[in-house]
């Protein structure tokens, strides 16, 4: 029954929190910042990039218009989605909103425990983050579906499988941050940082190949450019098998280099398994390092 | 009747600042509880000890039998309304109650009928879909008390709970907790600095820089700490002859003659002497702002 009712208060807490980031106009719009960046670059200059990019590797060959639109929709919004997952985690919080208003007494004086409240916060964040991304995910189907659609069964799975673990991923590392934070500069500083820094680190608005030789083996360290080549793999690996029908495998494996679909460590070519093991395991190392800040800070108080 | 509330010896330092200076008083069952003292006293401090918001230095507080140290059997029981609205700005009035109610492990029904109750006595109707931070200062207080209500506590802590509401709200706030008070036997811990609140409580504690300076119910508070007056509207010119040959305290406005006593005893005992003197006369008990002034020397109105 106890278990029951504070599993009902966690339900409760977490639409509150949800609903709470959708009705604030600016929290939300500062979330979308990087996808909106994205989608302005894209129908601005980088759609034609691409294209030419991919025209100087394929050269020679015919490729068909549809295939090239579909190449650069799906790495639009596989980037869209690398970094919106992340991004949102970042600027959906209200953790620390509840500080700044300090809703946060209001609970301590209500019959909840910290850790239903705790986790409450973790839980919205995820789930406003995927509501976010699923939404991306179907209006980038829309758009792939219009242009060329070449994603199979498996490709969907690996980008959902992508969202949920980089949501998490993202949510986790956020929610870390936000223990420590009380006021709202630190909280937009962060933000704002998050927004404008990692489309750049996790290779979504420029590949990784194009980065100077240090930058490429740093952003081969972070778990995010784990999960944006995941995503590239989702949306891309379909419309390289149709490109194998009209072009050579060392052409093919140009193209997936040169664009992300394949990442290497340090000279290794890392697969998909190796991917989807090290972003889980950062979650899972990520989960653990905030499980034990949060139990320390128990013991601390009660102390 | 029983304590409902105990607090013994109990002790709150910021750095050199002592907040809460080793007080200690009880409240009974189901009484009107104020706590009066100027901003920075310690009202605030002592509360956010009693529901845990803050951690205490030393000393003891128990709320229903329980002792603050394990706040999850008292929580259930207590609402608070703070000086400040807590609650969600960008939410409407409803979910902002919704959401609160549901951590008392409320039943949408119980919810529903428990809402629909204040609803019909704090005329909220019309205000129930409407964002929080859309709302008068008034309407927002309003919504604070519902919230501390709503799942039916035995004990409604209310830190400066009208300051900012205009009069009728004031008493339309205050007729409903009256209400509660007879019909749930609901126990109201105040913390004003509103003399006409403080001045209908059953017990009243006056803290002073983190000290108990008086205690006691306003009647014997106005007995021990203020002076009694009689008002003479009408009197002969003789009793002027006779105050000014007496040590009696008196002051003359317009026609009005106010002659102050040190108790109502003094006041009796000058009236039968010099009876015939008086023609039409008023005799005033101190109020609680002369009870304040004595025992602090501090007016409590410059601070409001």
């Amino acid at each position: 029954m106890n278990r029951q009712s504070e599993f009902r208060k966690l339900t409760y807490l977490t639409l509150r929190n949800i609903k709470l980031y959708f009705k604030d106009k600016m929290t939300f719009l500062v979330s979308l910042i990087t996808p909106l960046i994205l989608l302005i670059l894209f129908v601005t200059f980088l759609n034609s990039t691409y294209e030419s990019s991919l025209l100087s590797i394929t050269e020679g060959f015919n490729l068909e218009q549809r295939l090239i639109d579909a190449f650069t929709g799906g790495w639009l919004f596989s980037s869209v989605l690398a970094t919106s997952c992340i991004t949102v985690a970042f600027c959906s919080g209200m953790m620390v909103i509840d500080k700044i208003n300090k809703a946060n007494i209001d609970f301590m004086v209500s019959p909840v425990k910290k850790s239903t409240l705790q986790l409450s916060y973790v839980l919205a964040n995820l789930f406003s983050t995927l509501i976010i991304a699923f939404t991306l995910l179907t209006i980038g189907l829309i758009y792939l579906a219009c242009v060329g659609f070449y994603i199979t069964f498996v490709d969907f799975l690996l980008i959902v499988f992508g969202i949920i673990i980089t949501s998490l991923f993202g949510t986790i590392l956020a929610n870390i941050i936000w223990t420590f934070t009380r006021t709202q500069g630190v909280v937009s500083g962060v933000c704002t940082l998050v927004s404008a820094l990692y489309g750049f680190i996790c290779g979504a608005y420029m590949p990784i190949y194009s980065m100077a030789k240090g930058m490429q083996n740093f952003v081969s360290l972070l778990p995010g450019t784990y999960a944006t080549v995941l995503f590239r793999q989702g949306f891309l690996n379909g419309v390289l098998r149709e490109m194998g029908e009209t072009l050579p495998s060392e052409t093919i494996a140009g193209v997936a280099g040169g664009f992300d679909i394949k990442l290497s460590f340090f000279g290794h070519d890392v697969s998909t398994l190796g991917l989807i093991l090290v972003i889980t395991i950062s979650t899972v190392v990520l989960l653990g390092v905030f499980l034990l800040i949060n139990t320390i800070k128990k013991h601390t108080k009660k102390a | 009747m029983s304590h409902i509330i105990d607090i013994k010896n109990l002790k709150k330092y910021f750095g050199n600042t002592k907040a809460v200076d080793d007080i200690s008083f009880s409240v009974e069952e189901g009484e009107l509880f104020a706590f009066l003292g100027l901003n920075g006293a310690g009202k605030s401090t002592t509360i956010n000890i009693l529901v845990g918001v803050l951690q205490r230095d030393s000393g003891e507080c128990f709320v229903n039998n329980q002792s603050v140290d394990d706040m999850s059997k008292i929580l259930p029981n207590i609402g608070i309304v703070f000086q400040s609205s807590v609650l969600d700005k960008k939410l409407s009035v409803y979910d902002n109650l919704r959401y609160r109610a549901m951590l008392y492990g409320l039943s949408k029904k119980e919810f529903e009928k428990n809402l629909e109750y204040f609803v019909d006595k704090l005329d909220l109707k019309t205000i129930l879909k409407k964002q929080l931070d859309k709302l008068s200062g008034g309407q927002k207080r309003k919504v604070d008390i519902v919230r501390a209500l709503l799942h039916k506590p035995k004990i409604l802590i209310l830190d400066e709970p009208t300051t900012g509401l205009d009069p009728k709200t004031r008493k339309l706030v205050w007729d409903m907790i009256n209400e509660l008070r007879k019909t749930t036997n609901l126990t109201v811990l105040l913390t004003t600095h509103y003399m006409e609140e403080a001045s209908v409580a059953d017990n009243v504690v006056i803290i002073d820089g983190g000290k108990i300076v008086a205690e006691g119910s306003p009647l014997t508070l106005k007995n021990r700490f203020a002076s009694d007056y009689i008002k003479a509207y009408k009197y002969d010119k003789k009793l002027l002859e006779v105050l000014q040959n007496s040590n009696i305290p008196y002051k003359k406005e317009r026609q009005v003659l106010e002659i102050k006593f040190k108790n109502t005893e003094e006041a009796k005992i000058f009236l039968v002497e010099n009876n015939v003197l008086f023609k039409d006369i008023e005799i005033v008990k101190g109020s609680m702002d002369d009870v304040f002034l004595s025992v602090t020397g501090k007016e409590l109105k410059e601070n409001i």
